[in-house]
């Protein structure tokens, strides 16, 4: 008895090492797909969207974690997203010969270089910042929030205030980062390259694609082992993981300042693509919008938070090319839709109605396994199949 | 002097002026297993509130082996060793069991190493053993939102176990459940309680009945009463919180009234004309005119309990007389009905326990026999 059950526990450990294996395979086969043959199909501007839809699934994976997992609704993904926007836009604004400023300063007046720039003069100091900036923040805005207990949606309502405030600042300091006009970063040099031109924007294109696999690695690692199950717990029920000798609070302030280092990775990413970072980033319906892609795919399958980022993307830029007008229609639509329909979101969906529909349709169902006392009861067994028949 | 395992003295609990708890004193020994009982609002879920540390007492100290509890959080008090289960079944639904076992049984269960660490191979084992005496080892591998009402119950037990505290707390158990269901919740409780100390807090008599050795009454926050079920039972004081009005009889006239009523319990059936002829019985027996008495009879079909062992109440008698009147009593309900045999070996089981002489006993047969025929 014994031994079955460990030969058991080790034939249960290889095949779950066995299906890792193959889902790591899955990733980096699309990654290299993404990398090599889909740039031979697609144009130069259709790359460099894909390349921005996949920075923005990096931070929804973000969401997910933080949403899907934990429970607890970010609406102001925003300020991390542009966070490390900001903070590679000024490294690549002061790519200019020594002693000179960025040229929107004297338009303000301003002669000498704001303090906190000077550390972003150094390129490894602005990689460690893009991740750790956001982090800190997110840090301590969770840690004042979830010590005071505050849960749900006033939660929710806390970090669309903070996204407020933050907007507002960043919107009106023109002496210290240029106000409402943002900082442009595609005619900025990296490296004695021009950051616009298409070979620098193919180079990020395939950073994109590893910093995306990375992020999902590291998700994926996350939430799989205990750590994982103990987020699902929070969501489930914060009160009994207290009783439990648990301080949520901790847990809840390291996940949700991980879940902002993501944000200010992908925010980072999608500066550079886009050509500039402003104070458009933390505008409320963009942080909703992310809300949305995670909803979209499935809430806790973390594929479902990147195919869903990309596909909303795709279909808005599809339909707002033809309509521009009903883009917004569509959304509210696809929104509605999912709530209603799929609330577990397309993978969600795919996972659990989705594989015995396919299995139906195909004609191979699977028998239901039911309670033990069930299979062993004769007479059970005999009706069964009667029924069969 | 052995160390008591809670210490609470005189704890107040105030929200907004209205006092849940009043001055309440209330101890524990290592190792006992106590029930709490209480109307409604009495304060019971306030009192757990206090010693999990979800309420502050506004006055007063909890100690719990000699550690002030009053000023630690939530789960400070949970490390120290003292498990709480809720009075509805809270598991994490999408969880399966085994997984809610294993994150209640971790034994450092910083950030950092839940983080970092695997699930050890002892505590593996732990699980797969709680699985097997809460019963869910086959459905170890489901999300906990699949099971039964019971079975989430029972979950919630075997993760207080899993933490391995010093002290259980559990509200309710068995609201809820089927008798059957309520019967296996006993059973396991009292296996828990040969390893740790429980405090239960409960509505249900017959299940309070099936496992408390130690009786604690709540009343408006304060401690009314403690003793063991049948001193409860028959305490006038705890009656009257109970039904609204103090009895009338006195707690001797109580226990001649149980007595017989457990003698017509004893073949399973307790037809009305027996129900009657006890309460006639003693209700001429108590009160005076006939009108005092009919009131009587309606105050005292509330205080027929269901088949209370009688060895347990023939001690709460003191002087013969008394024994010999409960002796009288319970003839009378026998000889009123057919006496089979379930009803002889109760009959003998009364006469062992109340030790009375024979020839008093057949003189009260006697007697008896003369009256009805």
């Amino acid at each position: 008895m014994a031994v079955d059950t460990a030969l058991g526990r080790q034939r249960s450990r290889r095949s779950r090492k066995n299906k890792l294996l193959i889902e790591a395979g899955i990733v980096v086969g699309v990654a290299l797909i993404l990398a090599v043959i889909v740039p031979l199909i697609l144009s130069d501007f259709r790359l460099t969207l894909l390349a921005r839809f996949m920075s923005l699934a990096i931070v929804a994976l973000g969401i997910d974690l933080i949403w899907g997992f934990t429970g607890l609704l970010s609406l102001g993904h925003g300020i991390f997203f542009a966070l490390g926007g900001y903070a590679l836009a000024m490294y690549l604004q002061l790519q200019i010969p020594e002693g000179q400023i960025p040229d929107f300063f004297p338009l303000y007046g301003v002669t000498e270089l704001p303090w906190f720039w000077e550390p972003f003069h150094s390129f490894p100091f602005t990689l460690v910042a893009i991740v750790v900036l956001p982090m800190i923040v997110a840090g301590l805005l969770g840690y004042l929030v979830f010590r005071n207990r505050i849960r749900g949606v006033y939660f929710s309502i806390l970090t669309q205030a903070a996204l407020v405030v933050f907007f507002n600042f960043f919107n009106g300091q023109q002496k210290l980062i240029n106000g409402t006009n943002g900082l442009k970063t595609s005619t900025t040099m990296l490296f004695g390259n021009q950051v616009g031109s298409p070979s620098v924007q193919f180079s990020f294109y395939l950073i994109t694609i590893l910093l995306l696999t990375l992020t999902y690695a590291f998700c994926r690692w996350l939430t799989s082992g205990r750590f994982g199950r103990l987020l699902v717990a929070i969501r489930d029920d914060e009160n009994r993981v207290r009783f439990s000798g648990y301080d949520p609070t901790s847990f809840k302030v390291l996940v949700f300042a991980i879940s902002g280092g993501i944000a200010g990775i992908a925010g980072a990413l999608y500066t550079v693509q886009s050509g500039i970072v402003s104070p458009q980033y933390m505008d409320i319906a963009f942080s909703i919008e992310m809300v949305i892609w995670v909803a979209v795919g499935g809430r806790a399958t973390l594929v479902g938070a990147i195919l869903g980022a990309i596909a909303v993307n795709y279909a808005r830029s599809l339909l707002s090319e033809q309509f521009p007008e009903v883009w917004l229609f569509f959304q509210g639509a696809l929104f509605l839709i999912v709530v209603l329909v799929l609330p577990a979101g397309i993978v969600g969906w795919l996972r659990t109605d989705g594989i015995d529909g396919f299995r139906r349709l195909t004609g191979n169902s699977r028998t239901l396994s039911t309670f033990p006392s069930v299979e062993l009861d004769e007479s059970l067994q005999k009706e069964r199949e009667i029924a069969e028949k | 002097m052995s160390e008591k395992i809670l210490d609470i003295e005189n704890v107040t609990v105030s929200f907004d002026g209205f006092k849940a708890l009043n001055n309440l004193t209330f101890n524990m020994e290592p190792g006992e297993l106590r029930v709490i009982i209480g109307p409604n609002g009495a304060g019971k879920t306030t009192f757990l509130d206090v010693i999990t540390g979800k309420v502050r007492p506004t006055e007063g100290s909890a100690r719990f082996k000699g550690k002030d509890l009053t000023h630690l959080k939530e789960h400070e008090i949970a490390r120290l060793g003292i498990g709480r289960k809720f009075q509805t079944p809270r598991v994490y639904l999408n969880l399966t069991p085994r997984e809610n076992l294993e994150i209640s049984c971790n034994r450092t269960k910083t950030v950092f190493d839940t983080l970092f660490k695997k699930t050890p191979q002892p505590e593996r084992q732990t699980v797969s053993g709680l699985l097997e005496t809460i019963g869910l080892s086959a459905q170890a591998d489901v999300p906990a939102e699949l099971l039964s009402h019971g079975q989430k119950q029972w979950l919630e037990i075997g993760m207080l176990v899993a933490q391995s505290p010093d002290l259980l707390l559990v509200d309710e158990p068995v609201a809820g459940l089927t008798d059957e269901e309520t019967e296996h919740t006993g059973e396991l409780l009292m296996a828990l309680a040969e390893s740790h100390s429980i405090i239960v807090i409960e509505h249900d008599m017959e299940f309070v009945r099936q496992i408390a050795r130690q009786v604690t009454v709540l009343h408006e926050g304060s401690v009314l009463f403690e003793g063991s079920m049948n001193e409860v039972q028959t305490n006038p004081r705890v009656i009257e919180v109970y039904l609204g009005s103090e009895p009338s009889i006195s707690t001797e006239e109580m226990t001649m009234l149980r007595i017989a009523a457990s003698m017509a319990w004893s073949d399973g059936h307790f037809t009305n004309e027996q129900q009657d002829i006890i309460l006639g019985r003693l209700s001429q027996q108590f009160a005076k005119d006939g009108q005092e008495q009919s009131t009587l009879q309606e105050e005292l079909k509330d205080y027929l309990a269901k088949d209370i062992p009688v060895e347990d109440l023939v001690p709460l008698l003191k002087t013969p007389e008394e024994r010999e009147m409960a002796l009288k009593l319970s003839y009378e309900v026998l000889s009123s009905n057919q006496i089979n045999q379930q009803k002889g070996v109760a009959y003998q089981r009364l006469l062992q326990a109340l030790k009375l002489p024979p020839e008093v006993v057949q003189r009260v047969e006697q007697s008896v026999t003369g009256m009805v025929s």
